[in-house]
């Protein structure tokens, strides 16, 4: 009789418990994936909040780009191509200090409310309000938007052109009508969100979200594809094996051993992972020894960047030049020339050392005063590959007679010592990268983003600072002349090279799968006409509008 | 009565402690709040947005260590747990409770039956000691058990899953199933849940059958055992009433640890299985430095686990009339 009755409360207990699971209330169970669906894995390391406030940093990457649109959508892989979107125009005007875009007409919520310009000016205003909400900081350059009939104009405090990109690309447009009747916007989840996208979010779990089409979609016919799952993975392992199985047809992560675990389980699979940004080392410049520029130089003849490449990367991260133009993909701004002037040379990396007064003893470079050349370089631990990277470099710096002790710290440790210049040596990649070389250039060398030792840097860690480099960097922002740019760029391609303030090793990459089986239309490197990582916004929802079921 | 106030007081000084603690531990880890969630971010986010998100976090309110306790106290007493940052802007209670069931159904379902048959199959072999079954199945668990849960899984995933597809590799429920109230959700759920129960049912149960069987073995040679054999009682009653009430008992107080530590998830199970849980969220709160949703969870599993050994002491009261007072 025990027996039973325990069996009794273990059925009395679990059924209810099965039953009680999941957030949303469930009405049609969908029929079996048909080849009008796609469904992405993209492992984030955390199950859906189901908060979709497309100014919220942990979350904009699901419902910018399907469920909000931006003005314009710049193409970072085609040296910022522009297609006009919720804008039909944009002009600048008064010595590039005014941008007016003219507002398309024709466009609805999915609410079925009409969109117009005042959403615009109000999405603006509300993150003028509100500065949690503006990622960007748009309104550090900003002065006033104003709006007139269709148009919105932007007035900025100084010539402002590659700020287009945040303005224009990077800003979603989100329904006045909804989002006025919120009391703080910032901490709003957003669970039913409104926009004018291709999409909308039609059911979430902590597991899955599922988007269907809009049927009232501005652009007509559009999308091809019914619905996109958008299923969470907390770990690799079980992203990767959803794409190697076809279950998932869209992938946006590191496989290791691609070839044999994914690409020879079918023909249908492919991949492509176009470089976006560099992995460097970033070399404080306030270190009494590595402030003498001998010694970065000696440091960058020193590093095989390829044979790196090929160990820590498996290859699919080309090797970087020492100019920080990441090619292919921006190659009609490199300066080849330039690019030359510093490659693996370990014969010329200890000659560099010699005439600049340093000796060797004991196989390790010491400076005049006696000091040994020897420098901690610290690293995320979790990412094995920058892991083998470092160790790689450690080995061909050791070779010249320098010595590198590599120190692999949780990203949250090695992120507050970046921030805030604690290190000598530190191998990061965690750049933003934009639609021209000038973003990754400015985000390292331009002074405002740097700090004191000990206070927050945004972006220049190394804490690199010159006037003279300032000034063409706030040149670039008077032009939209594309000779003018090249012309400034070249000059920051120079600063690279011969003040060596960081060394880009190799390159980062959007990482990319893709399966042909019943979807066409993917992002190729012949038909580049997105970022293809569906973590990017806005361009996953480009790339979702250009997907087709097959047959 | 004096024995159920005395194990009441004891319960409310240890809570007390307990959640006192659950207060002072996160705080004195190093690196902060902000510094998580900056590199959470990405660098996708400007300095300035950031500062203003901690406001709106409340990341930086200069409360002193006092005053932000009693706060704490005063909150858990109403039940607010506050915004985890890990999934912000949700609040804490909303993400645990969403992910509680799904933990509460495979762990607890898992540990219960572990422990059910562990105690079963480590009876009848010390009750028939070197027949077949005392021959098989505890050298077998008991090997199983000290495989590494995270090989065996994946082995499970391989064979299982990939090659015969018998089931799904991952994940709590299809993608294309909608989650509700629905036949399809719940087979669907169960489809997915064998694997996982499978393998932490073949891994922890050996323990249950060595215990039970050593002290089945022991209680059998002991005399009121020998006198019910005189008196010529049943085989299954003497097996039952006799030896198995007695020697579960120390069990007992084992089984009530691990039921009170099923909420705390089982991360392992989680990760391999990318099944949902509490585990796994335990993990995040503590790399993000999500100092609420850290409380919250400790609180759920030092509460749950004094509580299953508060009935674990009331069941052994009842069982074993030694542990009363006064007898």
């Amino acid at each position: 009789m025990r027996r039973v009755l325990i069996l009794a409360v273990l059925v009395g207990v679990g059924a209810p418990v099965w039953l009680s699971m999941g957030s949303t209330s469930g009405k049609d169970v969908a029929k079996a994936a048909s080849s009008s669906s796609v469904t992405i894995s993209n492992e984030q390391g955390t199950t859906w909040t189901c908060a979709f406030s497309p100014f919220n940093g942990d979350v904009n990457f699901l419902s910018f780009g399907t469920v909000y649109e931006e003005l314009a959508f710049v193409n970072p892989l085609k040296s910022g191509a522009t297609t006009p979107w919720l804008a039909s125009s944009y002009k600048w005007a008064n010595g590039n200090k005014k941008l007016t875009f003219t507002i398309r007409s024709g466009v609805k919520w999915s609410d079925g409310k009409p969109f117009s310009a005042a959403d615009v000016l109000y999405t603006f205003k509300l993150m003028k309000a509100h500065p949690g909400l503006d990622l960007n900081a748009a309104w550090s350059v900003l002065k006033s938007v104003t709006r007139s009939g269709n148009k919105v104009s932007f007035t900025f405090k100084t010539s402002a052109v590659p700020y287009f990109f945040y303005i224009a690309d990077q800003t979603p447009i989100v329904p006045q009508h909804i989002w006025t009747k919120i009391k703080n916007p910032v901490t709003y989840k957003d669970s039913h969100p409104v926009g004018t996208g291709p999409y909308t979010m039609s059911s979430c779990s902590p597991q899955v979200i599922k988007y269907t089409k809009n049927s009232g979609y501005w652009q007509k016919g559009m999308p091809k594809i019914d619905t996109v799952y958008y299923p969470a993975f907390t770990s690799n392992d079980p992203a990767n094996q959803q794409l190697a199985s076809g279950k998932a047809q869209w992938g946006s992560q590191f496989i290791p051993n691609i070839k044999a675990y994914y690409l020879s389980k079918s023909s249908d699979n492919h991949i492509w992972f176009p470089p976006v940004n560099n992995v460097s080392i970033f070399i404080n410049l306030k270190d009494p020894i590595l402030k003498n520029v001998a010694v970065r130089k000696a440091l960058a003849y020193a590093i095989d960047r390829s044979r790196v490449a090929k160990i820590g990367e498996y290859g699919y991260e080309p090797a970087s030049n020492q100019t920080g133009i990441v090619t292919p993909t921006f190659n009609n701004w490199l300066d080849k020339g330039l690019a030359k002037k510093i490659t693996y040379n370990p014969a010329k990396a200890i000659s560099t050392l010699q005439k600049a007064g340093f000796k060797k003893s004991g196989g390790v470079f010491h400076t005049p005063s006696g000091k040994a050349l020897s420098f901690r370089m610290i690293n995320i631990g979790g990412y094995s590959d920058w892991v083998a990277s470092a160790q790689a470099i450690q080995q061909q710096l050791a070779a010249v007679g320098i010595k590198i002790t590599p120190e692999n710290l949780s990203s949250t440790m090695c992120d507050a010592d970046n921030y805030n210049g604690k290190f000598q040596l530190s191998y990061n990649g965690n750049e933003t990268p934009g639609p021209a070389p000038y973003y990754e250039l400015r985000e390292i060398l331009y002074s405002k983003n740097g700090a004191p030792i000990g206070k927050t840097a945004s972006s220049n860690w190394e804490r690199y600072s010159n006037p003279q480099t300032d000034a063409l960097i706030n040149q670039y922002s008077a032009t939209t002349s594309v000779a003018k740019q090249h012309a400034i760029i070249k000059k920051l391609e120079a600063v690279m090279v011969n003040t060596v303030p960081v060394i880009p090793i190799t390159e980062g990459v959007d990482w990319y799968q893709y399966n042909t089986k019943n979807i066409s239309g993917w992002v190729t490197q012949g038909k580049p006409y997105a970022r293809p990582a569906a973590y990017e916004t806005p361009d996953w929802g480009v790339v979702l509008l250009h997907l087709k079921p097959k047959g | 009565m004096r024995f159920v106030a005395r194990r009441l007081g004891f319960f409310l000084l240890t809570l007390w402690a307990a959640v006192t603690l659950n207060f002072l531990i996160p705080r004195l880890m190093p690196g902060n709040a902000a510094l998580a969630m900056m590199s959470r971010y990405k660098g996708r986010v400007n300095p300035q947005a950031i500062h203003a998100l901690e406001i709106a976090f409340g990341i930086h309110t200069h409360q002193s260590l006092v005053g932000a306790y009693f706060t704490y106290l005063g909150d858990i007493a109403r039940g607010h747990f506050g915004i985890s940052l890990t999934f912000f802007p949700d609040a804490v209670s909303h993400q645990v409770l969403q992910a509680l069931p799904w933990t509460l159904a495979l762990v607890g379902t898992t540990t219960i039956l572990a422990f059910v048959l562990g105690t079963f199959i480590g009876l009848i072999s010390a009750w028939r000691r070197g027949g077949m079954l005392d021959g098989a199945l505890p050298p077998i668990f008991v090997i199983t058990s000290a495989f590494p849960y995270f090989w065996l899984a994946l082995l499970a995933i391989w064979l299982f899953a990939i090659k015969l597809g018998w089931f799904p590799e991952s994940g709590g429920y299809d993608v294309t199933t909608t989650v509700g109230w629905s036949w399809a959700f719940v087979e669907d759920a169960i489809r997915h849940s064998i694997l996982p129960a499978a393998t932490i049912l073949i891994t922890s149960i050996g323990g249950w059958i060595l215990t039970m069987r050593n002290n089945a073995i022991s209680v059998l040679a002991e005399d009121y055992v020998r006198m019910a054999r005189a008196k010529g009682l049943k085989p299954w009653r003497i097996m039952w009433t006799y030896a198995g009430r007695n020697a579960i008992l120390p069990n007992l107080t084992g089984f009530a640890m691990s039921l009170g530590f099923v909420v705390s998830g089982a991360i392992l199970v989680e990760f391999v299985f990318n099944y949902p849980g509490v585990g796994w969220m335990f993990l995040q709160s503590v790399e993000n430095q999500d100092y609420a949703l850290m409380q919250a969870l400790f609180l759920m599993i030092t509460v749950a686990v004094l509580l299953a050994i508060l009935a674990a002491d009331g069941a052994t009261a009842v069982l074993d009339p030694r542990t009363r007072d006064g007898a």
